[in-house]
């Protein structure tokens, strides 16, 4: 008997690619918003500048954020799985522990931002001490992406760190391929996070001036981050700059430049859809680089294709299902108010 | 074959047994104790009782902290270690069913989104609002079960699929249907032992009564639906798997008894509960019937698991990642040359590819006292005949020469002195060791594979002669290479089981 052969994608390589690219977008966004808010709120807390009761709202904010994080996550990591098994498993098994070890930073980022959220209700004042123990959870587990994915791409790499060491507490030691990624990460996330206290602040003028500068400081910091990435991968960089990830590159700046621009008038919807926009663009550049740092030994264009029509449909059956409920439940929970007993 | 191994001290079952069976409590969890809460809803908004919905709404609070955390969290856990413990099994079915998990996680989406705004809806949204999100949840959360289902039967029973490939001939398995009424009790019953510890710290009087009864009530309700799909369940499962199991697998079998053993205890002491102490339950009493239903779901989780060996897809994987369609390669060009990640010490390798997946060597099913005492020789030949051995191993697919490595490998790190020394045993005692070093491996006394009755009679000499051909008496036997003092011992001891003795 013939067993069915595994490898291969049910669907064309370009609608899985699409369905990562945009995914990934929705929890980059949501991390964003999630890290850059508590990193904004812890900061100007503790400097006490705001007053008044706009942190505390926030901190109630981290557990929905938290999430949304998580779970929009999963798709992402399912179609990155799908194309790219062989990188993502081999890199997370090298740093086995540390790789683990996120699932524990998570619940514990995640129970600390619903301890900030119960004790801020409670006190009125912002647990300081939740909100950081969260944020170094969100800490680790950035760090921890980083160097696993950006081991998934140096395949050589694997091979000789596995050599030597197969116990699974192995971090990425290259570290110079992936600090400056990392740092151009965690900025852009305070820019989101920027603009996330700006716009839900908008009436107060010290916190919007506060997501005015963590939004408008981060972008620029993020910016000269994120190039600098680009040019120390000097092997790709000329073949970035001569692939179509340069137009994307190029209308993620000028979408994030116009995202400022109506975030400086508080047309926040104009400004948020350019800054998705531009992380949606930031994201297919990302996906670009890991090609072409994987050109010489995997092609995702080698993977056979045998649809898979009929569960693929359903699937979108599903999708459109979910938003719909999604927002009928938003507005059932926004809508008409009364006393529920 | 094609990925570094995690050579991590834990054993692999016991590391994906402690998050998976962790995260499907919790998971189950929280599909009943979605449906408990919206039913209870229902039926205190129809009554007025304030009481009950304020006890609802606490309740809510313990349910969105248990299920969207630690829920939801080790729900992704599962993703990170399977893809550690077994790359090559995760990628076959993330190829196979990425649009299963791509249509299960619209329904954790929304799941997830209906769960917070029911926590938070209780004193802001109406009535009839807060009912139909949490109706909302309820069905999200089940249908993300009808899903996951269909993955979860298809590694033990994926039927069709291994001949035409197709999507829902592996979804809509022999056991999918049973499994799923299985399981939706199981949710029913955890949430009545959930709701029976939030209600456990209620003070006495007569809403506690009602409250645990009503508890005691879903968690009966549950079981018997369980109970009863488990035995559909073990007649779903092709009659070859469930014999193989019976034959040579005493452990799992003891497991699904206990799993009976265990329902019974709960059930029995929830009746006792309702007759005799609804009003004084305490919360050590309440921790104890969870502790049961976890031990319960754990011996079912763990037997389960355990049907499906030597495989991980059942006729697919085998445990150790091995691929069935790769066997001819991996006999004719060895394990080796298949191992994409090698790090120059090739018996290590070996080990860890073909073995290490299940067995430590002094931790979690441990190597070094199943070699303990024995000899290079010996321990090749149970190398390539693990199949025969008990407990449905998987068989080496390596080449000879790769079983001498492995064997050589494994002798320099087990004890190398005689039995009597490194246990302190002698006569009867000693010979019982070696026997279950030597022979119980297979022949397991008292099960199919116990051949002792055979022996009935035989002189000293005529078991020598045994002995002597052992490695000519059946596929798999190895040769008897220990040193004469433990032959002699054996032979007496072999002497005292033909005469149906246990020494």
């Amino acid at each position: 008997m013939t067993l069915p052969d595994y490898h291969f994608l049910s669907a064309p390589l370009w609608l899985v690619t699409v369905l990562h690219l945009l995914t990934l977008t929705l929890h980059l966004f949501a991390m964003n918003i999630l890290f850059g808010g508590v990193a904004i709120t812890l900061w100007s807390s503790a400097r006490n500048r705001w007053g008044g009761t706009q942190a505390v709202d926030y901190s109630r904010l981290f557990p929905a954020a938290t999430a949304a994080t998580v779970t929009l996550g999963v798709a992402p990591l399912l179609f990155l799985q799908l194309v790219y098994p062989r990188q993502v498993y081999a890199a997370a098994i090298v740093s086995g522990w540390f790789w683990l070890l996120v699932i524990a930073a998570v619940i514990v980022a995640y129970y600390a931002f619903y301890r900030a959220s119960f004790s801020g209700q409670r006190s009125g004042r912002v647990n300081l001490a939740m909100l950081a123990l969260g944020l170094a959870g969100l800490i680790y587990v950035s760090l921890v992406y980083s160097s696993v994915f950006s081991m998934a791409e140096q395949p050589a790499l694997i091979q000789s760190l596995y050599a030597k060491n197969q116990s699974g507490w192995v971090w990425n030691p290259a570290v110079g391929s992936y600090a400056l990624r990392w740092l151009h990460m965690l900025l852009g996330a305070l820019t989101v996070g920027g603009f996330f206290v700006g716009m839900m602040g908008q009436d107060n003028p010290k916190v919007f001036s506060s997501g005015k500068v963590a939004f408008a400081g981060g972008m620029g910091l993020a910016a000269v981050a994120g190039l600098a990435y680009l040019v120390s991968l000097m092997p790709y960089f000329e073949a970035i700059v001569r692939s179509p990830a340069v137009h994307a590159l190029a209308a993620a700046i000028v979408l994030s430049l116009a995202s400022l621009h109506f975030y400086f008038r508080k047309r926040f919807w104009i400004s948020g859809s350019a800054l998705f926009l531009s992380v949606f663009g930031m994201v297919s550049v990302r996906h670009v680089v890991r090609m072409l740092r994987l050109r010489e030994s995997f092609d995702p264009a080698s993977w056979r294709i045998a649809t898979q029509w009929s569960p693929f449909l359903l699937f979108l059956v599903c999708f459109v299902l979910m938003l719909a409920v999604l927002a009928w439940m938003l507005w059932l929970f926004f809508g008409p108010k009364k006393e529920a007993v | 074959m094609h990925y570094p191994f995690w050579d991590q001290p834990i054993g692999y079952g016991v590391l994906m047994a402690t998050i998976a069976v962790f995260h499907v409590f919790v998971s189950h969890f929280a599909i009943g104790g979605g449906l408990y809460l919206v039913v209870n809803e229902h039926l205190a908004r129809r009554s007025g009782d304030a009481q009950r919905l304020g006890f609802l709404e606490k309740l809510s609070k313990f349910f969105a902290l248990v299920t969207l955390v630690a829920g939801a969290v080790t729900g992704v856990g599962i993703w990170f270690v399977i893809g550690l413990l077994a790359p090559s099994a995760t990628e076959a079915l993330i190829h196979n069913y990425v649009w299963g998990w791509a249509i299960e996680w619209t329904f954790f989406v929304v799941e997830i989104a209906a769960a917070m705004l029911y926590f938070y809806g209780w004193k802001r949204m109406t009535a009839r609002a807060h009912l139909t999100l949490g109706w909302i949840y309820f069905v999200a959360a089940w249908l993300s079960l009808v899903i996951i289902n269909g993955i979860l039967t298809f590694m033990l029973t994926p039927g069709r699929w291994l001949v035409t490939g197709n999507f829902w001939d592996g979804f809509f398995n022999l056991t999918y249907w049973p499994s799923l009424v299985l399981r939706t009790g199981v949710c029913v019953m955890l949430a009545g032992l959930y709701s029976l510890l939030v209600a456990s710290r209620l003070e006495p009087g007569d809403f506690k009564a009602k409250t645990v009864r009503l508890a005691a009530i879903w968690s009966i309700a549950g079981l018997v639906v369980t109970m009863l799909s488990q035995l559909w369940y073990w007649k779903a499962i092709p009659a070859a798997v469930t014999a193989k199991a019976l034959q040579s697998m005493p452990t799992p079998i003891w497991f699904i008894g206990i799993s009976f053993w265990l329902a019974g205890a709960i059930a029995l002491g929830m009746v006792v509960l309702v007759a005799f102490a609804p009003r004084k339950l305490g919360t050590s009493v309440a921790l104890v019937f969870m502790a049961l239903g976890l031990a319960w779901f754990g011996a079912f989780e763990w037997s389960r698991e355990s049907l499906r060996k030597p495989y991980i897809i059942t006729g697919y994987i085998y445990g150790n990642g091995a691929e069935v369609t790769e066997t001819e390669n991996y006999k004719r060009d060895g394990y080796l040359a298949q191992i994409s990640f090698r790090t120059g010490d090739d018996g290590a390798d070996l080990f860890r590819h073909a073995c290490r997946n299940c067995h430590t060597l002094a931790g979690y099913k441990a190597l070094k006292p199943a070699f303990d005492g024995t000899d290079r020789a010996f321990i090749s030949a149970i190398v390539q005949g693990t199949q025969h051995i008990k407990g449905n191993m998987p068989p080496f697919l390596g080449t000879a020469a790769e079983a001498e490595k492995l064997a050589g490998y494994l002798r320099e790190r087990i004890d190398p002195r005689p039995l009597a020394d490194i246990y302190k045993l002698e006569g009867m005692a000693l010979g019982r060791k070696v026997y279950d070093l030597r022979c119980g491996k297979c022949h397991v006394l008292g099960t199919a594979s116990d051949k002792s009755k055979s022996l009935a009679g035989q002189s000293t000499e005529d078991l020598n002669g045994l002995l002597d051909m052992a490695a000519n008496l059946g596929e798999g036997m190895p040769a008897f290479t220990a040193e004469a003092s433990e032959r002699k011992v054996l032979v007496a001891y072999l002497q005292t089981l033909g005469k149906g003795g246990r020494p």
